[in-house]
């Protein structure tokens, strides 16, 4: 099997799994009870969101760590509403999980903007940005890179935007697909918060974060036993941040990053060129090398999704929070006819891959296309 | 002696004659097959069933199992008493008649030895219950409350005061077997239940084009097939792939002829397959003027190619209908997931409304229809579903 929706989610290093036996068998103490063992359990968290805070680059503030990235990202923008006359600004890109609690924010009254996206690269465009940012706006969510096209926005441009026009606004990004992939310097930027994922690092699932600069500014989504500051009550998940922290420790991602170029780019150009001729075209929006865009014209991606993994060939059709409902809003956004939307498939790499894999992939690509291709025409 | 039971009444088979015995024994064993696990006793009695001698506290479960169970329409948590007039008469007093302003006694007595009539032990019924709770008022038409009691002919009288509707119907397996065809919507499952309610069982069959439709949709169709299985019992389903007919019909037919021809190969496998497994109908979910392959002509053009019945029990009824008993039965949460199946691949854009015999005909003149069918037989999954 060739692994090619590494988007979705990532194979477990077998480290974290060893991990999770020291933190669920041997150190399974509660971090926040009295004894001894509790404490040295505490501390071995303490240093976890140390080590995850230098690794993102950040001088100040918290990690909180939760289940998910959607509940980061709720928690981020939920935890940043306040009363009064403010906006809200996302931008029309995002993942459903922040998508979706913006839209519910606007049925709950609340002033909320949706920044286009740039047509030809995917990015958040900057000059509409900049219209809609005032002393109002409260919060801007913009994410770090895109699930569906790999499109990376320019954080440092939209930090000066915000320190320009809104300094007191907070600046959520939800890095989810720029953890520990795209490398980040959080201490250079105006970002305040930063959602991130285990599982999508090859970490476990069911354990993710939320980079916090100033706990202070942020409310929790419920209440409890006042874990992580009061801002995510429940007994912390031990192992999955220990989990977490030595998936972090295992990725080099300057190294990945240039392993991944010259993967992606060694996709590109393994298909046959009978496929090419039939119409089969990458669609890449020259941002993450972890994602690629694929059209095969006149194919529904999902009839190619079928077919691929029956030759072995397991790739995605989007965001998997979104691929079971019909068309996709963020190439959509983009400008995409929908011919071409139905007809694409998303291709996420990862950085252990071989280059045999990624070449006899594109080569099972071609040949299923042209199988398909001749089949419905 | 009296002691809880559960008293079960069943509808149009006192209709039936002669077979009224056969229907009841099938009845019977059908009962017991669903509530397979729980202890209990069945018996009967001139025109009702009677189940006793089961853990009080699991009524609730047994009630709702019995629900599933065609051929009842109304099963009664009752008090089984001597058919003693002193016994009915504490009995009677005995029920709650907390928050209660109105009622009526409501007696059948099928015992003819009985020493009153019907008319004559509701009045005296009634009296008696005046006399210990005097603001009680009897109201014929819209009483709080009615209590009912039945004098039956085993010596016994049964006293209850709520019936728990059933679904009505004839035994599973009085009518015999049938293939239904089913796909993911939300129709052909609703089509399955209403036909297996009038004692038919079901066999059924699935057309799926991997890799045009996802794993998903077949699973859909089992879970489908599953949950239709709780009414009409054991359900063999045939998994039959439809790629290469499809991908055939594609290349060598008209596009708007093409789903009046995969309507007419179905068919073909739907009879070969029912030849095969001894079943004596077609059931589908087709509704009259739904989309373009349900009209009239439509169904004369697929209908032409088979020689056994065909039943489409939802063929006069509105979508909204269907839907509204597609989620009493609870199929629709399931019916309504996204994967798209069989019938929705190489859709073409205009498909003929009112086709033609001839024309279908002559179009299939380019394929080779036996062998497609031959094939799509002999390639097969079956599986076997039992969730009764």
């Amino acid at each position: 099997m060739i692994y090619l929706d590494n988007a979705s989610t990532t194979k477990m290093f077998n480290e974290c799994a060893d991990v999770h036996k020291t933190f669920s068998c041997n150190e399974y103490f509660n971090p926040s009870a009295m004894s001894a063992k509790s404490v040295e359990v505490s501390r071995h968290l303490a240093e976890a969101e140390k080590y995850i805070l230098s690794r993102l680059g950040a001088k100040e503030g918290n990690i909180i760590f939760t289940g998910c990235a959607t509940e980061s990202n709720n928690l981020a923008i939920r935890g940043s509403l306040r009363t009064g006359d403010y906006e809200y600004v996302f931008s029309a890109g995002e993942h459903p999980s922040v998508e979706n609690v913006a839209k519910r924010l606007q049925l709950e009254g609340y002033k909320v903007h949706f920044v286009p996206l740039d047509k030809e690269y995917g990015y958040v465009d900057l000059e509409k940005l900049k219209e809609v940012l005032s002393e109002k706006t409260r919060l801007i969510s913009i994410m770090h890179v895109s699930n569906e096209t790999g499109a990376i926005n320019d954080l440092a441009a939209i930090s000066k935007l915000k320190m320009q026009i809104c300094p007191n606004a907070i600046l959520h990004v939800d890095g989810v697909q720029g953890f520990m992939k795209i490398p980040i310097n959080l201490r250079s930027t105006a970002i305040d918060l930063y959602s991130f994922s285990g599982h999508k690092i090859h970490g476990p699932k069911g354990i993710a974060g939320l980079y916090v600069k100033n706990k202070a500014a942020l409310k929790p989504l419920f209440e409890g036993g006042g874990q992580q500051f009061g801002l995510r009550s429940g007994t912390e998940n031990v192992s999955g941040i220990m989990q977490l922290k030595k998936a972090v420790e295992l990725i080099d991602e300057n190294k990945n990053l240039e392993k991944v170029k010259s993967l992606k780019l060694l996709f590109h150009t393994s298909f046959l060129k009978d496929a090419l001729d039939a119409g089969l075209k990458i669609n890449d929006f020259e941002g993450s090398p972890y994602i690629t865009n694929l059209v095969f014209t006149g194919v529904k991606g999902e009839t190619m999704l079928h077919a691929l993994e029956t030759e072995g060939v397991i790739v995605g059709l989007g965001s998997a929070c979104s691929s079971k409902k019909a068309g996709n809003r963020v190439l959509e956004n983009i400008g995409m006819r929908r011919e071409c939307i139905i007809s694409s498939v998303r291709i996420s790499f990862n950085a252990y891959m071989s280059e045999d894999e990624v070449k006899t992939a594109a080569e099972i690509i071609s040949k299923v296309y042209l199988d398909i291709k001749k089949r419905v025409s | 002696m009296k002691e809880k039971v559960l008293l079960l009444k069943f509808g149009e088979l006192f209709l039936k004659g002669k077979n009224r015995h056969d229907f009841i024994s099938l009845l019977k064993k059908n009962i017991l097959k669903k509530l397979k696990g729980i202890g209990c006793h069945l018996s009967e009695t001139q025109g009702r069933l009677v189940l006793s001698d089961y853990n009080l506290g699991q009524e609730d479960e047994i009630i709702e199992k019995l629900k599933q169970v065609f051929g009842l329409i109304g099963v009664a948590d009752a008090v089984a008493t001597d058919a003693q007039l002193s016994d009915i008469e504490a009995e009677v007093l005995n029920c709650d008649f907390s928050g209660v302003k109105t009622f009526k006694i409501e007696s059948k007595r099928a015992d003819k030895t009985f020493p009153m009539t019907s008319m004559e032990l509701d009045k005296h019924l009634g009296e008696i219950v005046l006399e210990k709770y005097p603001n009680l008022k009897v109201d014929l038409y819209t009483p709080n409350m009615i209590i009912y009691v039945e004098v039956r002919t085993n010596g016994k009288a049964y006293i209850y005061n709520r019936l728990h509707v059933c679904a009505g119907g004839l035994p599973l397996g009085s009518a015999g077997k049938g293939l239904l065809l089913l796909s993911s919507g939300i129709d052909s499952p609703v089509a399955g239940y209403m036909i297996a309610k009038r004692g038919l069982e079901l066999e059924a069959v699935h057309f799926h084009s991997y890799p045009y439709t996802s794993v998903q949709a077949k699973e859909k169709v089992i879970e489908l097939a599953k949950e239709i299985s709780a009414y009409c019992g054991k359900i063999r389903l045939h998994i039959v792939s439809f790629t290469e007919i499809q991908e055939q019909i594609h290349k060598n037919c008209d596009s708007e002829y093409m789903i009046t021809i995969m309507r007419r190969i179905m068919m073909r496998i739907a009879q070969k397959l029912a030849e095969k497994n001894g079943l004596g109908a077609i059931i589908t979910g087709e509704s009259l003027g739904q989309v373009a392959s349900q009209t009239m002509q439509s169904m004369n053009v697929t209908n032409a190619v088979v020689n056994i019945p065909v039943f489409r029990p939802v063929l006069a009824f509105d979508k909204e209908d269907i839907m509204a008993l597609a989620r009493k039965i609870g199929t629709y949460e399931t019916s309504i997931l996204p994967y798209e199946d069989c019938c929705t691949v190489f859709l073409p854009k205009n498909p003929v409304i009112r086709p033609t015999l001839k024309r279908a005909e002559f179009l299939e003149g380019n394929l080779n229809i036996d062998a497609l069918v031959q094939q799509a037989v002999d390639t097969e999954e079956i599986l076997e579903i039992d969730t009764y």
